[in-house]
């Protein structure tokens, strides 16, 4: 993972927003990860870092890596302080002052770095809770719920039926510079005229006056947005049979 | 068996009390201080607190569990039965969060409330992200100021922290660190 910006613009954005992620991404999880992962690589304890493979490691991981500026200033500062304590291991006649400071010091950065890897083993196993789904419900359907009963069709087949509609439509042709003026509003509103007429209809006449993907592509979110409001609920009968969109009345929670 | 008359007249034992904080926690489907609850039930907070013992108690192995966090107290699903309620209600939990928000998240729950200086001084990086994230997702929240110079603001988790995690209460993460070095 290099998170070179320009191979992944995507990913260069998303780790702009979330700078904690763009840690985790780039390898670099902040001074005290980096220590705890590079102490286990070393296959160590904590206790007795091997300092010169440690800055070693460091080191290599700043030219490989490139982490941001402000990264690469918080690792100086314990990449200064880990120099600093192996010159004083090396030299046992250095000033009491300064060994008791450092002793001090190694002492509070060894207490973290435990607290720190008794809390990563927690979140591992919050982790592990959270990925078996055993979750609990309120019994009331949140705004955010949509009733199965209106959505009684796997999502799958619902996507599939939809790329059949892209499917039929023209590849596209040559590129003709022109804005194309679909809103989401005029999708909604021609649907909800559909389904006024007929209550009922196939999945695909639901698409039947889109020309192109981007109309298709509106028209699809019109649907979607109607059910998620109950306006609208879709259904299919047998397997692999066809999909069917019914009026739904907005009151009719069901 | 008491008589008639005198039954009436009796203060509520505590399985008539738990029948009637069951019946209050499940038509109001949201959670419920104890606090309210003293008031709902006109009754003292240790009855309700023994009676809220019972009740969980009685609902061992049934589809509904009582959820506890701080004062609040919440009748929801077993967490069992999470794949059947899924089935019907298909909800927007919060599926799988970043190694980040897991740490942060961990601290919290352990260490709540907190501010966000220590929860950074804990995972030796900016948290301020992570945190936004999660408050939005509902899972941690605000729990006062301490008083402090800038009074901080002070973070613990939530009742959907312990729904997403299917806890009866915090009570039931597994065993705290134990810190050895740390100070509050």
């Amino acid at each position: 993972m290099t998170g070179g910006k320009s191979r992944h613009p995507d990913l260069a954005t998303e780790l702009e927003r979330d700078p904690v992620y763009l840690v985790r991404t780039a390898a670099f999880d902040g001074p005290i990860e980096l220590l705890v992962t590079l102490a286990q690589r070393a296959e160590v304890d904590l206790g007795a870092i091997p300092l010169a493979s440690l800055t070693d490691d460091y080191l290599r991981a700043i030219e490989q890596e490139r982490p941001p500026l402000d990264r690469l200033a918080a690792f100086l500062v314990i990449g200064a302080r880990l120099v600093q304590l192996k010159a004083a291991a090396l030299m046992p006649e250095a000033q009491m002052g300064e060994e008791e400071d450092l002793q001090a010091w190694e002492e509070a950065i060894k207490g973290r770095l435990e607290e720190y890897k008794r809390f990563k083993a927690l979140a591992e196993s919050l982790m592990r809770r959270h990925a078996s789904g055993r979750f609990t419900f309120a019994g009331l359907l949140e705004p955010d719920v949509i009733p199965q009963a209106r959505v009684q069709v796997s999502l799958d087949a619902l996507a599939s039926a939809f790329q059949q509609v892209l499917d039929r439509l023209p590849p596209p042709g040559p590129v003709t510079v022109e804005m194309e003026q679909v809103s989401l509003a005029d999708k909604l509103e021609e649907l909800r005229q559909m389904l006024g007429h007929q209550p009922q209809m196939n999945f695909t006449a639901v698409f039947r006056h889109a020309r192109t993907r981007l109309e298709a592509v509106v028209t699809f979110l019109a649907l979607l947005e109607l059910i998620r409001i109950g306006e609208a609920r879709v259904a299919q009968v047998s397997a692999f049979g066809e999909i069917s969109v019914h009026r739904q009345e907005k009151n009719d929670q069901a | 068996m008491t008589s008639m008359v005198e039954s009436a007249t009796q203060v509520r034992d505590t399985a008539g009390l738990m029948a009637a904080l069951e019946a209050v926690l499940f038509t109001l489907n949201r959670p419920v201080t104890v606090l309210e609850l003293q008031e709902i039930l006109q009754s003292t907070l240790p009855d309700i607190e023994a009676a809220a013992v019972t009740l969980s108690q009685a609902l061992s192995g049934r589809g509904l569990f009582l959820q506890r966090h701080q004062d609040q107290l919440q009748l929801v699903t077993d967490p069992a039965q999470a794949d059947v309620v899924r089935r019907v209600l298909r909800p927007e939990y919060p599926s799988r969060l970043s190694p980040a928000a897991y740490e942060t998240l961990a601290i919290i729950a352990y260490r709540q409330p907190l501010t966000r200086a220590r929860i950074e001084e804990v995972r030796g990086v900016n948290c301020e992200g992570v945190l936004e994230s999660l408050e939005e997702k509902g899972l941690i929240e605000e729990t006062g100021r301490l008083d402090a110079p800038g009074t901080p603001r002070l973070f613990g988790t939530t009742m959907k922290f312990l729904q997403i995690l299917g806890l009866s209460s915090l009570d039931e993460l597994p065993p705290p660190p134990q810190s050895a070095s740390t100070t509050s």
